[in-house]
């Protein structure tokens, strides 16, 4: 399927208008730097705060804005349109995304700065924030193409939320009750890892790991969002 | 020997010639939805520049048409073809640059401006800057191109729905129900601007339950019931086939008669008008609508 990126860029385009004028939505922007700004009035050392903020974050800005821009076409007929201009399904996907990775980039790296938290790797910290907003925008697009209504999108980020910010502290039960070592393996969990790594005494395997398991992640939830948007778009 | 190659070579530029005129060609296409036919062994074909229209109450089947013509949906079995092409085709960009469509709930973006709307598809089918200007003057709306859509009235958004649809100017439009709910003022602007673009030579496909818009717009029509085609032609062939064998005349004195057509009736008539009681006289033709309750046995929803 080809991709072409003067489409993209039009979606990207609209997307922004739409989305700048929508102030019931485009508030979530406010909510990861007002979090940002709690958590350093509490000190900057508070243990697990930066892991909780871009989880938290991921949620409520990444994943919630992306289920509402798609719930938001299927509502108005929308989508349906614009499947029906030379647009591509991935031009579509690749346009729509593009919106929510440029503001959640934008608005995380804005937090990180005012918690004052200083990665001990720049590459490794950018790579899983990156591969973060991927998946949560691909999660975010099941949630979107599952509902039928701006508001019940916003209800069908509930589980995500539990499930993906819960994770890394239901991991910590691990040692009590095995069964919890499975969240161990979520993308949230294993994105505090990798911002608990310490300035020093770090293995390649230390970084590798989490990066791979969220490398998993996004490509599994991806591949997940573009084959149920393909069959979703379908009246079969 | 030369003869029958003659004839062939003849045959052969004339199937190709009858094929490239087809836009449209549907062969025993059936479409179930679990244990209900959609559509049931429908076939036809839509020669370019057609205005053909496909008939029927809500539910018939015709948007299901739409839909596969326009890949939206896969037929059960049977063939569809637009351009020469298996419909399936339809997914591809290049082809989708051919055809337009205005359903019934196309969708508009709410928040962002008539000019906003139509500069996305502009850069969707990847046209110049003039399309815009050239599209807003033909649906008449070239003043209120910077006005939001959900300020417009339902007559003016369907007319950006349409601006939406030919702003390509496509080879093929789909029409769904193009004029629901739409008053008679603004059903006549759109009437005007789809005549226009049929002489330029859009072909244009246009379901409908309104009759009376059938009527005025199509060449030919096809009476959709229960998934089948009950009757297809021009209106003017299909009134003929269905027309009672009868004139009606009104004399002066106030009576009336129905009288069936022959040599007894012309001399009644030509009596009546030698003594001047001929006040109004007119064939008994029935309307589309009359056709449609006469092969269904329903009534129009």
């Amino acid at each position: 399927m080809s991709i072409s990126l003067k489409r993209a860029r039009a979606i990207f385009v609209k997307d922004y208008k739409e989305f700048s004028r929508n102030y019931a939505i485009s508030i979530i922007l406010v909510f990861p730097i007002l979090f940002a700004f709690l958590f350093r009035s509490a000190g900057s050392a508070l243990p697990g705060a930066i892991g909780f903020l871009l989880n938290t974050s991921l949620v409520i800005l990444t994943s919630l804005a992306q289920a509402c821009l798609i719930a938001e076409e299927k509502e108005r007929n929308t989508l349906r349109s614009l499947m029906l201009t030379p647009a591509t399904t991935l031009d579509v996907l690749i346009g729509k995304s593009s919106l929510v990775f440029v503001m959640s980039a934008v608005v995380l790296a804005i937090s990180t700065y005012i918690l004052g938290y200083e990665p001990a790797n720049i590459g490794t910290f950018t790579a899983a924030i990156i591969l973060s907003i991927i998946l949560y925008t691909a999660a975010g697009t099941i949630c979107g193409l599952f509902s039928k209504t701006v508001l019940e999108a916003s209800l069908s980020i509930l589980p995500v939320a539990f499930i993906f910010t819960g994770a890394p502290w239901g991991a910590v039960l691990a040692k009590d009750y095995p069964v919890f070592k499975v969240l161990d393996f979520m993308p949230s969990s294993q994105l505090v890892h990798l911002l608990g790594l310490g300035d020093t005494g770090y293995t390649t395997g230390d970084v590798l790991k989490p990066l791979l398991i969220i490398l998993a992640w996004t490509v599994v939830l991806t591949v997940v969002s573009v084959v149920l948007y393909v069959r979703r778009l379908k009246d079969e | 020997m030369a003869g029958s190659m003659h004839s062939l070579y003849i045959y052969a530029i004339n199937a190709k010639d009858v094929e490239f005129m087809e836009v449209i060609q549907v062969e025993r296409v059936r479409k179930s939805f679990g244990p209900k036919d959609a559509l049931a062994d429908v076939s036809f074909s839509i020669p370019k520049g057609e205005i053909f229209g496909f008939l029927g109450p809500s539910g018939a089947g015709k948007t299901t048409l739409i839909k596969i013509l326009t890949a939206q949906l896969n037929p059960t079995s049977g063939q569809a073809s637009v351009f020469n092409q298996p419909a399936e085709r339809m997914r591809q960009s290049a082809q989708k640059m051919r055809f337009g469509i205005l359903t019934d709930n196309s969708g508009l973006y709410e928040r962002l401006s008539v000019e906003e709307n139509l500069e996305l598809y502009r850069k969707l089918y990847d046209l110049p800057k003039a399309a815009v200007d050239k599209v807003l003057q033909f649906v008449n709306l070239s003043g209120e191109r910077k006005k939001k859509v959900n300020l417009l009235s339902k007559g003016m958004r369907q007319r950006v729905m349409l601006a939406c649809a030919i702003i390509h100017e496509p080879e093929l439009l789909f029409l769904d129900e193009p004029t629901s709910a739409l008053d008679p003022v603004n059903s006549a602007h759109i009437y005007k601007g789809l005549r226009y673009l049929n002489e330029k030579g859009t072909t244009i496909f246009l379901t409908t339950h309104d009759m009376a818009e059938a009527e005025l717009m199509c060449n030919r029509v096809a009476i959709l019931y229960q998934g089948q085609i009950q009757v297809i032609g021009s209106p003017k062939e299909l009134k003929r086939q269905h027309r009672k064998h009868a004139v009606s005349v009104d004399l002066t004195n106030g009576e009336a008669y129905e009288l069936p057509i022959g040599g007894e009736t012309a001399d009644r008539i030509a009596d009546w008008m030698k003594r001047g009681l001929i006040d109004r006289i007119e064939t008994k033709e029935p309307s589309l609508g009359d056709i449609f309750i006469k092969m269904t046995g329903s009534e129009l929803l």
